[in-house]
């Protein structure tokens, strides 16, 4: 059965979609003054992506993020007041600033974490899928990866594991485009991701990855389908990155004007501001009302991470290992 | 694009995007995968060679249908087997969207093609339809959720599109004419070969109509009970054959009698009707729903917001397609398939 957005979905939707975007215009703009420990991979661009499937699942349900996980880790919940502390490298943030921008987990939103290793989410949702399924609970976990993942022989362990134990997984495929400089059409033999699932005995399919619409309702029957027991499968979201593979990507691998044009015709917020003022479902005043309360909240973010305190070295030893 | 139509030339259209859709996930209806595209390709060039096609105008692509395709007659020319026609990529740049559909027909025509082979579903073949003009389409379905396009062995599609373009069957036995459903709103002039869907499903979305529960009103060109799709919802009430001058409505309800259709691979449903009714030729009717969604073919094209109206007007005029039976029969009947083998086998 198609679920119905409400009012109030489609002003989460928005509202999440524009805290992503704010949050990574703004790391792009802060990492240049040097200031930023680390990488930093931003999502910008791809906002639809984790918004549209992240709005189908509860606290209860897991995800596994990638190397470029912001995105994600709002989507899912987490709060960006603590993530802009953890990627500044604060004692306040998420992970007490000693995971940085590729290691943010929070396990009470249910977000295993973003992950510097390319594929590493597929064993982990089968973890967290098999648990959930020995326990009988509803709960279902998605692995979001990329083009460069979908060649990594860990996600094709995990999408035959999935199957083989019939697992509430959903393998979120993000292509966008390029695996670090190199273009998928390149490296993936089969360019569109989506054809590998018959290989392990899964649906596929394809979905326009700027369109929250189109990701929500593809990814709420997947979701849907692997919560009532149907099994895994495997949904390729095409998208595309505004930014470099990591900040500081002089980016020469693509075409002059690339980025803008994709901006300016295809961009998610634009196309999602467009599509639910001219049903009349929201007003450009309530979107506006958003916009500024969300660039309060990442300018308020920012102020706090500079001016909070960094681990000790007292802290080195803390957290490092879980007792059971 | 030169005019290229001194020698028995084809065009291809293979949608690199059928296939794919959510369907997947809300019926049993199969993945089809870029490989399987250019495997159906092969097959085409094949029985093209076989019959004398010299050229073969190919739209590109971004997702490697055009690459693969490459690959094989690279791999086909280096085994020394039977010569397939040379192929040539549509010059034009690419925006992975129907646009690059369009474009690729428009030159195709320009060039001459005497038949165009569509690869795709009910969606492809209309966007097809609205550029070719009177090229005769040959019509493959990739995918399995399609009334217009043939399920059919695509060497016999081959052929009869190979017979028809060397001039052994004239196109006035080898193919029939379409109905069609003209969509036309203040700012919306639109086609579909096969249905008019309206969803009270608010935005495009995933594009796909899989929900019965949200049809509102239903438009058909033909209802054949042996069809899979929306279309059978009215071909259980009433088949409509595909040459009969008249065309089908369907309002839905929620509630209420309904009929048991096969909406989709695996998926056979009740869907509640309201009222029903033929469709003549040049009636046009208005849409009733406010709130929801125009689909053409089976998907989302056109958002309602309740400040437009919009008519649904069935026309007799549709494209040309080739009956793929009539074809070879008629090729047969004209000996166009006996060969000298002597003469054949000579260097």
């Amino acid at each position: 059965m198609t679920k119905t957005l409400t009012r109030e979905d489609l002003l989460k939707a928005y509202r999440t979609m524009r805290t992503i975007r704010e949050f990574e215009e703004r790391l792009h703009t802060d990492f240049a003054t040097g200031e930023i420990p680390g990488f930093v991979h931003l999502y910008a661009g791809e906002e639809a992506s984790a918004t549209g499937v992240c709005m189908n699942l509860t606290a209860d349900d897991h995800i596994a993020s990638t190397h470029r996980g912001h995105g994600h880790c709002i989507a899912k919940g987490v709060d960006p007041v603590g993530m802009m502390a953890e990627i500044w490298g604060k004692k306040t943030g998420t992970c007490k600033g000693k995971g940085g921008s590729m290691h943010i987990a929070d396990l009470s939103v249910g977000m295993l974490g973003a992950n510097g290793i390319v594929g590493g989410g597929g064993p982990l949702v089968c973890g967290t899928a098999l648990a959930a399924k020995l326990r009988n609970q509803p709960f279902v976990s998605v692995c979001f990866f990329g083009d460069g993942a979908s060649n990594q022989g860990t996600i094709f362990e995990a999408m035959n594991l999935a199957s083989v134990w019939n697992l509430p997984v959903i393998f979120l495929a993000e292509n966008n485009g390029y695996a670090e400089a190199t273009s998928s059409k390149f490296s993936v033999a089969c360019d569109n991701i989506a054809d590998r699932a018959s290989a392990f005995g899964m649906p596929g399919i394809t979905v326009d990855g700027f369109d929250f619409f189109a990701v929500y309702e593809a990814a709420g029957a997947a979701i849907d389908r692997a919560r009532k027991g149907g099994g895994p499968s495997l949904v390729e979201v095409k998208l595309s990155r505004y930014y470099g593979h990591f900040e500081g990507d002089q980016q020469t691998y693509r075409a002059p004007g690339e980025v803008q044009a994709i901006r300016d015709t295809k961009d998610c917020l634009l196309q999602f501001a467009r599509r639910v003022t001219s049903s009349g479902e929201i007003t450009q005043a309530e979107l506006d009302a958003i916009d500024a309360d969300v660039k309060a909240l990442i300018d308020g973010s920012v102020v706090k991470a500079k001016s909070d305190p960094k681990p000790t070295e007292a802290d080195l030893l803390t957290d490092v290992y879980v007792s059971y | 694009m030169k005019h290229i139509a001194t020698t028995p030339s084809i065009g291809i259209v293979a949608n690199p995007a059928s296939g794919r859709d959510i369907r997947r996930l809300t019926s049993k209806a199969l993945v089809f995968p870029t490989v399987e595209k250019i495997n159906m390709i092969e097959r085409l060039l094949g029985a093209f060679g076989a019959v004398g096609v010299e050229h073969v105008l190919m739209m590109p692509d971004m997702v490697g249908i055009a690459a693969g395709l490459i690959r094989a007659i690279d791999g086909h020319r280096a085994q020394g087997l039977q010569p397939w026609p040379v192929v040539d990529f549509v010059p034009m740049p690419l925006t992975d969207s129907p646009r690059d559909t369009q474009e690729a027909v428009r030159q195709m025509r320009a060039a001459g093609v005497a038949v165009i082979v569509v690869l795709g579903g009910d969606g492809t073949h209309r966007i097809v339809a609205g550029e070719c003009g009177d090229i005769p389409l040959a019509t493959l379905s990739s995918g399995t959720n399609n009334a217009f396009p043939d399920l059919r062995e695509p060497t016999l599609t081959g052929l009869a599109a190979g017979l028809v373009a060397t001039g052994a069957v004239p196109v006035s036995e080898a193919a029939r004419r379409n109905k069609l459903l003209r969509v036309r709103g203040s700012k919306v002039d639109e086609i579909a070969l096969v249905d008019v869907c309206v969803t009270r499903q608010m935005h495009l979305g995933a594009r796909a109509v899989w929900d019965p529960s949200t049809i509102a009103e239903l438009f058909v060109t033909f209802a054949e009970p042996d069809a899979i799709g929306l279309s059978s919802i009215a071909a259980m009430l009433e088949p409509v054959g595909r040459d009969v001058p008249r065309g089908s409505w369907v309002r839905c309800a929620t509630s209420g009698l309904g009929v048991l259709a096969p909406i989709a691979p695996g998926l056979v449903t009740p869907v509640g009707i309201d009222e029903h009714g033929l469709l003549a030729p040049g009636q046009s009717m208005q849409i009733r729903t406010e709130q929801g969604c125009i689909a053409l073919d089976g998907e989302r094209e056109i958002e309602l917001n309740g400040h437009q109206t919009y008519s649904v007007t069935l026309e007799l005029d549709g494209p040309l397609s080739l009956d793929v039976p009539a074809t070879l029969a008629a090729a047969v009947r004209r000996g166009a398939m006996v060969r000298d083998l002597i003469r054949s086998a000579a260097p």
